[in-house]
This record gives C-alpha cells, structure tokens and sequence, in this order.
C-alpha cells in the first residue's frame, strides 16, 4: 500500500492532483461545517479561474517542457483581448479568429527570430512582452473599450450543467487536445525530447529549430484564445486588466510538475497545478480568508512541491549528515551527471 | 614518420587536392567502390584545426576501425559523417554520389546510422521513445506494438532483454544506457553504422554480444566504422584501421598486416621523449595518501600515495574512474567514501572548500565548463582567487591587482601584453596556463589534482605545460594526474596507477614504467 502511495506522489504528473484533494480536505475542516467550500458556486468559481489562468499557463508550460521560457504571454494575452473584442462586434467568431491569428504570428516571429540568431528565449520573449502589451495600449487609445455584443458576453460565462461554461470548457478541451498530442504524437516525443537534452536530440536526427518555432507557435495561439474568451467575457478591452497572468501562470506550471531545465511534465498536470491554484484561491474567499493572504498560501505551497522536488534534495540531506557527523550508512544513488563527465575529442 | 617500411598505403601527397573524385584511393586492396568517401575535409574549431585536408574511404561489408590518439580528429571526422557538424571545406560521397551531409535527418535519408561518443539519450524519456527518437520510421500517430516489437528485438540482440521498454532511461545505469543508444543504431535500417567509443563503459558480456550483432551486420552487406580507443578491439573484429594523427590521415591498413606494436608507432608517429623535461621517482614524504577510495559506480577501492615532488598519473581509459579520482580529491563528488589525507591531516570527502582548505587545487581539461572564467580578461582570471589578499575592507586595489597579475603570468608564461584580452580569445595553452597561474602562489606548496592537462593543446605549448608542472615538483607540490592519453603519462609519471573500468589494475615507478605493461593493464581486467 505504501509503495502504491509512494510511487503516486513520484510522479510529478499525479501530484497536483494529491495537492488538490489536500487542499480541498483543508479548505473543507477550515469551513468549520458552515457549506461555503463544497457548492456548485465554488466549482462554478474555480472553473472559471481555470480558463483564465489556464491557458496561459498551459502555453507557459509547454515552453517550459521543450527548455525555454515564453514570458510574452501576458503581452499577447492582451493583444488578443483587444483584438478580439475590437474586430468581433459583427461576428464574434471573426475577432477571436482575427485574435488567434494575432497570438500565432506573434509567437512565430519570436519563435524565428530566436532559432534564427540562436537567442535565449528570456530576452526574445521579454521583448515580446513589452511589444504586444504596448501595441495593445496603442491600439485601445490607452482606453477600456466596451464591447457591444452584451449577449456573447453573458453567453460565454453562462453556467452549463450547473459548473461548467463555454469559456472554461474550452479551456479544459484545450488542456485534452494538449494532453493527446504531447502524450501521444511523434511531436509529442520530440519536443520532450529537446527539452530533456537537445544536444542528443540534435544527434539523432530531431529538427530542433522547427520544434521550437513550433512550440512558440501554439504558446502564442493558446494565449489568444485564452484572452479573446476572457475579454468576451468581461464585455470590455483594457490593455492593463489581463496583465498579471504570468506569475500564476508559472506557478500553476511548476505546481503541474514542469522542471524549468526541461523535459518533464505533461499538460493533464498543468491542469492540475492550475485546479491548485484556482482552488486555493476560490475556497479561502469562500471561508473569509482576506485577499492579501492568497498569495502567501500560494507561496507556501509552491515552495514546499518546489523543495521535494529538488534533484539534489538527498544528495543535500546526505552531504549534511556526513557534515555534522552522522555517519549515513549507504550513500544515495549515485548522481550519473556528476561522475561521468563528457569527453571532449575533436 | 616512423611508418616507413610498414605494410601501408600512405595517402599521396598529390591526392590531398584533388576533390570531387569518387573513386577509392585504396583499390589495391578493397574490392569494390566505396559506400562513403570523403576527400581534401577540413574543419577548424575557433583555432584548434581538428581536420586537415583528410581523405579517407569506408567501404561495405567490412568493420573498420579509426585509430589515433586524442585530438587526431576521429571523433570530428565521424561526427561530420553522421551530418553532426559541417565540414568548412571538402567534400562527402555516398555510394558514388557527391552529398551533402548538412544534418543527422539528411545522414538519416541516406543510410547513415550513429552512436555519439557522449551519451546521447534523453534522460527523461522511456527507453522506447529514446529507441525511436528521431527516426523517419515513426508515423506522426506511432503504431506502439510494431515499434515495441522491432525494439525489444534490437535490445534482445544485444543481450538486454532485461532493460524494459516502459522504463525511463534515467534510472538506468551509464552502461545500460549505452545498450539503448546501440539498440537505437540497430533498429535504423542503415548501410553504415559508425560507433564512437561505444565500449568504455561496459562489462566484457556486454561488449561480446555488440559484437556479435556487428558481425551480423557485416555478413549483411553493410558498413561498420568503428572507432576505439583499445587496441585488442581492434585487432579481434576489425577488417581494416584508418590511423589519424593530428587531424591528418597517417595511413590505411589491413588489421591482418599489422601488429599492435606497429599501430602504436603509427598513432603517435613521433618519438615521445623529448618533450618530456628530465625527471625520477623521488621518494619524498606523502603529501596526499588516499586509502580505500570508493565512488558508487565508478570507483572501487582505490589506494595511492603521492610524495612531494613527485607527478603520480593515473592511467586508465575512458570510464575507468581515474578521473573520479582526481574529482573525489578535489572535493567535487559527494558520496564517495574513503580516506583521504594531507600531510597527514584527515580530510572531510564531498566539499571542494574542504580541499581548498588543504591547499589541494584542481585544473581540469575542460577549460570551458570549469577551467577558467572565459569571459573574464586575462588579469581577473589570474587574481580570482587572491582577491582577499589583494584587497583591503572589501575595496579592490587595482596597483596590486595589476602587479599581482603581471608576476603570475610571467611565472605561469602567459603573454604580459595580453592581460586585458578576453580569456577565451587565449589559445588552449594559454588557457591552461592561466588555470595553472590562478591556483598557485599559495604560501606554502600543497597538491595540484588535474584531469587531461593538455587536453586538446598543440605541442609547443604542451611541452610548456609539462615545464610548468616540472617546476611545481622543483617548488616541493604533489601532483596527481588522471589522463588518458598513454604517451603523455609514460613521458611525464613519476609513478603511473592503472585503472581498468573502476579498478585498480597495478602500479609502476621510475624505470620499472614501460608502454606495454600500461597498456595491457588499461585495455585488459586482471584475472
């Protein structure tokens, strides 16, 4: 039983969704028995903050899992708000389609620009974000726009089946789609595969360069219908509202099991990292936790997955032992990238 | 060239130029044409000329070895064959047709197969998704059972059913990771196969069923290139040997009108002794005594004394575990057990600052990765770790900086007009000389541990170095060295340790040091 339980919690996929059900078990004792926790609203409530944060988060991750780091999401998040609601008054279908090509473009360009003069993907993106978010201020006049269209507004924050709603269905068949393709594709693989160790993926025969424009491509695309939906939903484009999805974003990703080297991580655990995040921030406003208090809560939670998480943590623990005095019986094992060093031949 | 006189075919001279021809040069002894030539292939990293004017074939139905000491090139001339690295200038034939070989996908088309000489698996994949990475067989939805039955039959062939397909290579050991790299070259349906070192770090069973499977694969018509680093591999499957030296094509022979002696002579082509400053085993007090020196997985039960004044070279391949010698005396692995003391004085394993303490330095060959600071200029390279003595409540004193700076580049024999170049603007050499120049100086002598000193650098200036470290003994350090490179050890040892996959094999001291010995112990195990 306990080797079932100890093989869940090593899988970084599986994680969240154990934080998940902690964090619920929590919230539900600190309700104290009054029924804010567990309803229909909250569920509602925490759906709706998975497709906010979710796409972003999940464009963020994906970045993460090939090695990089697209921080221009925020940016294109509020490109693609403003897009969308400027050029969807006739047809909204039109100005989210307009919206998502936008985010798409934006990503290629980066994407390029990076692969091409072989930058980091830090400074690109950084840059990213800056551009897209002030072309988003100059193309709102630096002004909330409303939108006209009040019924696709309510339409697509309007409950379905009681917790669901078209925004935040959309977020979790993206989340499904992400899952078959990183799962299950031959793309899949090989972006894994470049953000686990690109040198050996460029030795047998994986085109590098196009998984990463690649990446930065869908990145871009997932963040545009993230914030058309979300600006849709608000019935309003302002260019500084969408902007502080990137911290969540990241901390939804790691939460999920992402590693910032690369190569770890599936999207099913982005979702659950982002149902973290959502859960915890929806459930202490139900039992009166002030707001300013989310973020430490978060903080607290993140640190602790990101301190078992560490790679070195039992080689720390080992080498503090043997500092203090203790004398560890058996050394852990034995950490491959430390003792077989590369031979360089030319 | 001592090769004279050999049964060889020594490339022409006038052939160097000639390009684009597709014709064997070594008709006279290889029926056919050949799958893959390369002809006038030169390629250059920064200033370092890896390749010089090669000419080379390979052909089918044969196992050919590449022969040469490190740095002659082998590594970059397969590395272009398997459209790795672009060759600057010179030109590729595949089966009678001029070609391009601009990516391992392009190496891929034609029927060029590779195992890298570093590991190239992704750790944080299955063993079957690193079989199938990259391949052009794999269909953008992968049909699992027919790419799990061709796997499993490839790692069956290699007498490593027991590695499963579901498992992630991370938890696997070096050696078995190196079985799903070879699998993953056997299920590519190639016409030529190179491996690079694949051998280092596997048992002997292990390297007796590859070598059954590329018998298999010579019987079928196709081409092995292999590349090896022990002799006896060369000598028990190998049809012909291809020696490099210095980036230059020394020669091609049959292995059947060879003898390892011969082979010997031809990778090192040079006599080796008078590079060599004038030294003796001297008997000195232990400075550094190591006793049942132990690595998980890569050290067992290793024991050494070095005196003052003395260089000890431990002698050992690839993988050995030399090298993680010299890293556990460094303070740089963190679960090895064992003592270690110096000048009698016990010393806590696991913590660089530790040795530093004990004034134990380290130069290693990768210069790059943890040599010197190759961003930094020259003066700030050579201060780094003087920067307390030279400076006063934390405020630097740029006078005594520059005067600190200049009297250790003359003494370690960098150039003291260039000390505000870029370090990695510096030559090999140079570089090396600046790692050296940085460690020293302390108050009293202690002990300087190195990995591959003159790894990569040009004669002249290893020649230079080997004075540098001559001239420590004189100053009463120890040194320890791990190399791999034969000559270097015999030409430089005080006393050599041989070490044989993570074993101690013997040791050997001033005049009872000699080629053939070292050799048996680092390319044959102890009964």
């Amino acid at each position: 039983m306990t080797g079932y339980l100890r093989a869940f919690f090593a899988n970084r996929t599986a994680r969240p969704f154990a934080v998940l059900v902690l964090i619920v078990i929590v919230l539900g004792i600190g309700d104290d028995g009054h029924g804010r926790v567990l309803t229909t609203s909250t569920a509602y409530d925490v759906l709706q903050q998975f497709a906010t944060i979710g796409p972003v988060a999940l464009a963020l991750g994906l970045s993460m899992m090939v090695g990089e780091f697209d921080l221009s999401v925020g940016g294109i998040l509020s490109l693609a708000g403003c897009v969308a609601v400027m050029a969807g008054s006739g047809s909204p279908a039109a100005g989210l389609l307009l919206a998502v090509t936008v985010g798409a473009l934006g990503g290629l360009l980066q994407g390029t620009i990076m692969t091409w003069l072989n930058l980091s993907s830090i400074g690109v993106t950084l840059g990213g974000l800056l551009t897209f978010g002030g072309l988003s201020y100059f193309l709102t006049g630096n002004t909330t726009i409303g939108y006209d269209r009040l019924d696709v507004a309510l339409g697509v924050n309007a409950p379905l089946l009681g917790i669901f709603s078209a925004r935040s269905l959309t977020a979790i068949i993206l989340f499904l789609v992400a899952t078959f393709v990183v799962s299950w594709t031959r793309f899949g693989r090989d972006l894994l595969a470049v953000g686990s160790d690109r040198r050996a993926a460029t030795i047998v025969g994986i085109r590098v360069d196009r998984i990463l424009i690649a990446v930065f491509v869908i990145s871009g695309l997932l963040t545009a219908i993230g914030g058309g939906l979300l600006s849709y939903g608000l019935a309003a484009a302002s260019p500084t509202a969408l902007a502080d999805t990137l911290v969540p974003g990241a901390a939804a990703a790691i939460l999920g099991g992402v590693s910032l080297s690369g190569g770890k991580g599936r999207p099913i655990g982005i979702a659950g990292g982002v149902l973290v995040l959502s859960m915890l921030h929806s459930g202490l406003t139900a039992i009166g936790v002030p707001p300013f208090a989310h973020w430490i809560v978060t903080a607290a939670v993140l640190f602790t997955v990101g301190i078992l998480d560490g790679e070195e943590l039992s080689r720390r623990v080992y080498s503090f032992r043997r500092a203090v005095g203790q004398r560890p019986d058996t050394p852990p094992p034995s950490a491959s990238s430390i003792l077989v060093r590369q031979q360089a031949d030319h | 060239m001592t090769s004279a006189g050999l049964a060889m075919h020594a490339v022409p001279e006038n052939q160097r130029t000639e390009s684009a021809a597709c014709a064997g040069l070594s008709a006279s002894f290889f029926p056919g044409s050949p799958i893959l030539s390369v002809r006038d292939l030169s390629k250059s990293f920064g200033a370092v000329n890896a390749l010089k004017h090669l000419n080379a074939d390979f052909y089918s139905g044969e196992i050919q070895a590449i022969c040469g000491e490190n740095g002659a090139g082998k590594s970059t001339l397969v590395k272009i064959l398997a459209g790795v690295d672009r060759p600057d200038t010179g030109t590729t034939c595949f089966d009678g047709k001029v070609c391009t070989l601009s990516s391992s996908k392009e190496a891929q088309r034609l029927g060029i197969a590779m195992v890298a000489q570093e590991l190239s698996v992704c750790p944080d994949l299955s063993v079957l998704d690193n079989i199938w990475l990259g391949s052009m067989d794999v269909p953008f939805l992968p049909r699992r059972k027919d790419l799990r039955r061709r796997a499993a039959e490839a790692l069956s062939l290699l007498g490593a059913e027991h590695i499963a397909l579901n498992a992630t290579v991370g938890q696997l050991t070096i050696g078995e990771r190196q079985l799903v790299e070879i699998a993953r070259m056997l299920t590519r349906n190639a016409r030529v196969f190179i491996l690079d070192e694949p051998t280092a770090t596997l048992s002997d069973n292990e390297i007796d069923r590859i070598f059954v499977a590329l018998a298999r694969i010579k019987r079928q018509g196709r081409s092995v290139i292999y590349i090896t680093h022990r002799l006896a591999e060369v000598f028990r499957i190998c049809d012909s040997v291809t020696v490099l030296r210095n980036g230059e094509m020394v020669g091609v022979s049959r292995t059947a009108d060879i003898d390892r002696k011969k082979l010997i002579e031809m990778m090192l082509g040079r006599p080796f002794i008078e590079m060599y400053p004038e030294h003796g085993y001297t008997e000195g007090e232990p400075i550094l005594r190591i006793d049942g020196l132990c690595v998980p997985g890569a050290v067992r039960d290793f024991s050494a004394v070095v005196p003052r004044g003395d260089i000890v070279c431990i002698a050992g391949q690839v993988g050995s575990g030399a090298e993680s010698v010299v890293r556990t005396v460094a303070g740089l692995v963190y679960n090895a057990t064992g003592s270690v003391r110096v000048n009698g004085n016990p010393m806590r394993l696991g913590s660089a600052e530790e040795a530093c303490q004990h004034n134990i330095h380290f130069v290693s060959g990768d210069r790059a990765e943890e040599g010197i600071f190759s961003s930094l200029s020259v003066t700030d390279n050579l201060v780094a770790t003087r920067l307390r003595a030279l400076s006063r409540f934390g405020f630097l004193n740029p006078k005594s900086l520059q005067a600190e700076a200049l009297r250790l580049a003359g003494w370690a024999g960098v150039d003291q007009r260039r000390l505000r170049a870029r370090a990695d603007d510096l030559s090999g050499g140079n570089q090396q000389k600046l790692a050296f120049g940085r460690c020293l100086g302390g108050t009293q002598a202690g002990v300087l541990v190195l990995i591959e000193p003159t790894r990569g650098i040009d004669i002249g200036a290893r020649a230079e170095i080997y004075q540098l470290m001559r001239g420590l003994c004189a100053e009463g350090y120890g040194l320890l060295v791990a190399s791999t490179d034969l000559e270097e050890v015999i030409g430089l040892a005080d006393a050599i340790i041989t070490m044989y996959r993570s074993r101690q094999v013997g040791s050997y001291r001033g005049k009872a040091i000699n080629m053939q010995d070292i050799m048996a112990d680092i390319t044959h195990p102890l009964k």
